[in-house]
């Protein structure tokens, strides 16, 4: 098998997605997620019963929790709780369920780089294929910029270590409008409006993975899919 | 609309329960194993050390070792500290109900403390650094992924395989000065152990005799009670949980303990084969393994049981085909006792010469008294009565005697 490391990868190119849909029998809807050699486990309820101290009359109540591999989460993991949730607020259509609750668990199996992108995509592939309701999906794209100044899209766990800045921005599929952004680092402006670029470039990618996984799931024949691509514009 | 709190939970409901009883009692499990048959268990390797995914059926399980260097306790100054934790909530969701999610945190915790700690199954005196200053603290984190039953024998299988593939950084203590060599500037060391224990699980119904291993979700909510037994590879006892209602026979409990001994001792091998496996596999590829992202591709890192095992098993269903029939089928048995009530004193000189060798399989410590040659040979016997005797629920006198000396084995 060839490794799916970055190494092995251009670094304008994001590294090789798998997943593999509801490995787990207990929720509505989980995904194994993996980008490199990174992956993650998502899984939705809902909507369910909510406790009366959460309950909203005028949308359903959103839980997301995000569990490391060890240990207890720590403030690194309740920032990325954070922002799945803050891009879950933007793109779930919580009005359809009121007095309910959603509630979305992502567990980290292996970190190896672009950790906060890998889970908010599996937060996404969970929630379609859990069939919870959303406005449009998102996709999340890391970049850095390495010593030298260049960019690397979607770095491994080994080429973090001496970067200059990074980013993370979400997009959704419908308009490509920005979700999140994150940003660590100093950086000029341009480079800033660069990087974005490569990233909603890179989310489109992104997007015909969604696509093809779940056409493939759902079991649609090649040119089924290939119909569905060229109808919907992105 | 949404009172799902007992969704999350089959077996529960009382026609789900009839439904396993009465399955049980005509020896049929649900997924068509046979009632002494287990499911396929399957490691995946992380790419770091320590890090493990079980399989067990549906239930699936991720261990997860770190260490660090700590302050002993003063008690025990000269040892290490092992530290479980169990995290049974996130994407098992098994948190929505909350009575029977502190239950099971309860018992699942307390069943890997005294199968891990108490046992003392890693050698703790190794992991110090300097006395009553610096010692190692090794933290097990166990994450469960998805609950389909038998989840003690998951976390145990994981919490074992993780802490035996787990490498700790060399560190040396001089001059009041700690050193922690990094995986470059020296090898990681492996942890050294005293002993291997993993666990067996077993479900007792009122309505058969007949202990099912293995249990699904399903079966062990409907169970009666649950036995979980936990041997080491010496097949020495480590941890016995036996709880519910079913009122159990101790020849039941003998037989449980005798499986699950070897069955014990397969699971470690099994680990072991796994370890060698994943050892080429890491000198082999340069650095770079796939890690857990074996669980998602087809391709062959998920070592199977039953795959690795083939030959072992192969060979033991061989040698142990007839005597199967007899320790584990009840029906069969009976039939051959009732029939062959007559000749049962012509059986009884085979019979004596097979149960001591199986004792002292089982139970190394049994030879100890001088007593035993007597009470042995005097037992199978009351055994083939008692089982006859089972049947009809009547006490008979040579029974009475019988119990008397079976209470006494498990005390030794």
């Amino acid at each position: 098998m060839n490794l799916p490391v970055k190494v092995a990868v251009a670094k304008d190119q994001l590294r090789r997605m798998h997943c593999e849909f509801n490995p787990l029998s207990r929720c509505d809807g989980s995904v194994m997620y993996s980008q490199g050699a990174s992956v993650v486990i998502s899984a939705v309820l809902g909507p369910v019963e909510v406790k009366s101290q959460n309950l909203s009359i005028d949308g359903s109540y959103l839980e997301c929790n995000y569990r490391p591999k060890a240990g207890l989460p720590q403030v690194k993991e309740r920032l990325r709780e954070a922002a799945i949730k803050d891009i879950l607020d933007l793109t779930v259509l919580s009005e359809a369920y009121p007095r309910s609750k959603m509630s979305i668990q992502v567990q980290e199996l292996e970190d190896r780089g672009s950790m906060d992108a890998c889970a908010v995509n599996s937060a996404c592939l969970a929630m379609l294929i859990g069939g919870l309701p959303l406005k449009c999906s998102f996709a999340a794209v890391h970049c850095i910029i390495d010593e030298q100044g260049d960019y690397v899209l979607d770095p491994d766990h080994s080429e973090t270590a001496h970067q200059r800045a990074s980013f993370t921005f979400a997009f959704d599929s419908m308009e490509g409008n920005l979700l999140l952004i994150q940003t660590k680092g100093a950086f000029k402006i341009e480079q800033f409006n660069d990087i974005e670029c490569l990233c909603r470039s890179a989310s489109q990618e992104i997007f015909k993975f969604y696509r093809s996984q779940i056409a493939k799931f759902h079991g649609a024949s090649q040119d089924i899919k290939a119909n569905h691509e060229s109808m919907e514009t992105i | 609309m949404f009172m799902n709190s007992n969704l999350f939970e089959p077996g529960k409901s009382k026609a789900e329960k009839n439904f396993v009883q009465q399955a049980v009692k005509q020896n049929h499990r649900l997924d068509g194993r046979r009632s002494n048959e287990c499911r396929d268990v399957q490691l995946t390797f992380g790419a770091d050390w320590g890090t493990v995914a079980v399989t067990l059926g549906e239930t699936k399980v991720l261990a997860q070792v770190s260490s660090d260097i700590g302050v002993p306790t003063t008690a025990r100054a000269n040892e290490g500290k092992l530290q479980l934790n169990v995290n049974i909530g996130g994407v098992a969701f098994l948190d929505e109900a909350q009575s029977t999610h502190d239950q099971r945190f309860l018992t699942l915790n307390s069943l890997l403390e005294r199968t891990f700690r108490s046992s003392r199954c890693l050698d703790l005196e190794s992991l110090c650094v300097a006395a009553e200053q610096h010692v190692w603290c090794v933290r097990v984190d166990i994450n469960v992924l998805n609950h389909d039953g038998n989840l003690y024998d998951a976390s145990t299988i994981a919490t074992l395989a993780a802490l035996m593939h787990y490498r700790r950084p060399d560190v040396t203590f001089a001059e009041d000065e700690l050193r922690i060599y990094t995986e470059k500037e020296r090898e990681f060391q492996p942890l050294l152990f005293l002993h291997y224990p993993v666990s067996v699980t077993y479900c007792i119904y009122k309505s058969s005799s007949q202990p099912i291993v293995d249990p699904s979700l399903l079966e062990e909510n409907a169970a009666d009670s649950v036995i979980v037994l936990s041997f080491n590879s010496y097949k020495e006892l480590c941890t016995l949980n036996a709880g519910g209602s079913a009122p159990t026979n101790v020849r039941t409990i003998m037989q449980c303990a005798r499986n699950a001994a070897t069955r014990s001792k397969a699971l470690v091998d099994f680990i072991r084969k796994a370890l060698v496996l994943d050892e080429e596999q890491r000198s082999k590829g340069s650095g770079q393994v796939p890690g857990l992202v074996g669980l998602i591709s087809e391709a062959a890192h998920k070592m199977s049981f039953h795959q690795l095992m083939k030959d072992e098993l192969d060979k033991e269903r061989a040698t142990t085909e007839d005597s199967q029939m007899e320790v584990d089928e009840q029906p069969p048995e009976q039939a051959v006792v009732s029939v062959a009530q007559d000749d049962v004193k012509k059986e009884k000189p085979k019979q004596e010469k097979e149960t001591p060798m199986d004792d002292s399989s089982w139970l190394p410590e049994e030879s100890t008294p001088a007593t035993v040659p007597a009470p042995k040979a005097g037992k199978t016997k009351q055994n083939r009565n008692k089982n006859k005797g089972n049947k009809k629920q009547h006490s008979k006198k040579p029974q009475n005697e019988s119990d008397s000396e079976e209470e006494t084995k498990p005390v030794i």
